[in-house]
């Protein structure tokens, strides 16, 4: 069984030596692993330092965002006949060594997201999450602890279906709601995750309130869009 | 109430303002002729309006403006939201085609580097004897 591994990443030169590491290192994995990150048009050494460790490096000749991103290693993965594509991202925040549990409920599920245990800090976070996952419940019926987790696996059919069509404004909410809409299975698995190392999160303060409101838009756009769109 | 028939020689002249910057970035090859023609026209169509108030005064009546002023308002406002609309499409579709095109590059160029690789491998171990 072949599994690629995309880790999109921007800026991530100090995170993805041991990332890479860890990867190569992998237990309890009856897989073959393949590491691809994807360079977002980082203005550090990503690109270099991932081919010294080991992995395939796509290069975005322009900052696509993690949507654009994601996908063009889910393209990869569709074209190359991989079995399986798992995303986890390059700062170091999803442990390798989690994948297995993805990989073991890959067997009746289509997608599956990993989600941690500690919800978000703040109480302004934790209304928007909170607000998201019933968004995302009532308008696609997709049961979800953590709609905007990036650490996720995906099975054939996700691969076929993405590799057409992928969100790129809101991709993690997105992605599910257009999975469901296609009929495919979703899943979730409690992770441990690491907290992370340094540098901020992309989405902090007010910025997360209006992120909220454009995601549910997104979201319920995605899924209607979906729907409608014939299936073949 | 008695209609007052103004002259909108001025509303015309924007228009014609309009439609020379318009001329000026088209010359320049600042933007395209096939994205910038339905611009032209909506503006050749209210400076129309504009030049001839006595049929436009009539046709605004017909609609139910008390007006004239406003029925021009609301011709520029459609049209302006017609061709703003159209912007926004051409834009999306560029956005999306740029995004695909950035990942087939990519992808291309990581294949043509490992064959490249791989390649150049059994040269040096022939170099190498
Ligand atoms: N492809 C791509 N990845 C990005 C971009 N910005 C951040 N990332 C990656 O996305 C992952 C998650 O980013 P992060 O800011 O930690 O988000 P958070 O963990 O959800 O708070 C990391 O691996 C980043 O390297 C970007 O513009 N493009
Ligand atoms: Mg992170």
């Amino acid at each position: 069984m072949r599994v690629l591994v995309i880790i999109p990443a921007y800026n991530e030169e100090h995170a993805l030596p041991a990332l890479l590491g860890e990867l190569r290192a992998l237990p309890n994995l009856d897989a073959q692993v393949t590491p691809v990150v994807i360079d977002d048009g980082s203005t550090d050494a990503t690109a270099k330092v991932a081919e010294e460790h080991g992995a395939r490096v796509l290069r975005m000749c322009k900052n696509l965002g993690i949507g654009g991103a994601v996908q063009s290693g889910i393209r990869l993965a569709f074209r190359e006949g991989f079995d399986f594509a798992a995303q986890i991202d390059g700062d170091g925040q999803h442990p390798p060594g989690e994948l297995a549990k993805l990989m073991g409920a890959a067997g009746d599920a289509d997608l599956v997201v990993g989600y941690r245990d500690k919800g978000p800090t703040t109480l302004l976070r934790r209304i928007g999450s909170w607000w998201l996952r019933v968004v995302l419940r009532v308008t696609t019926g997709v049961k979800c602890n953590d709609p905007t987790s990036g650490f996720r696996l995906y099975g054939p059919r996700a691969l076929a279906l993405f590799d057409s069509e992928y969100p790129y404004d809101y991709p993690e909410p997105e992605a599910l709601a257009i999975a469901r809409a296609r009929g495919l299975r979703v899943n979730e698995v409690l992770v441990t995750m690491r907290e992370r190392q340094g540098g901020q999160s992309s989405i902090a303060g007010f910025a997360a309130a209006y992120y909220v409101f454009k995601v549910t838009i997104a979201v319920a756009l995605a899924y209607v869009r979906a729907r409608l769109k014939p299936r073949d | 109430m008695q209609q007052v028939v103004e002259n909108y020689w001025m509303f015309g002249a924007v228009c014609l303002v309009i439609a020379l910057v318009l001329l000026r970035l088209l010359f320049r090859e600042r933007i395209t002729l096939q994205g910038s023609m339905s611009y032209l026209a909506f503006l050749v169509f209210l400076g129309l309006m504009a030049a001839f108030p006595n049929v436009t005064q009539k046709i605004s009546m017909k609609l139910g403006f008390t007006l004239m002023s406003n029925f021009f308002f609301c011709a520029a406002i459609a049209a302006l939201a017609v061709l703003h609309l159209r912007a926004l499409v051409t834009l999306s579709k560029v956005h999306t085609r740029s995004i695909v095109l950035t990942q087939e590059l990519a992808i291309l160029q990581e294949k043509l580097e490992r064959l490249e690789r791989q390649q150049a491998q059994p040269l040096r171990a022939a170099q190498g004897n």
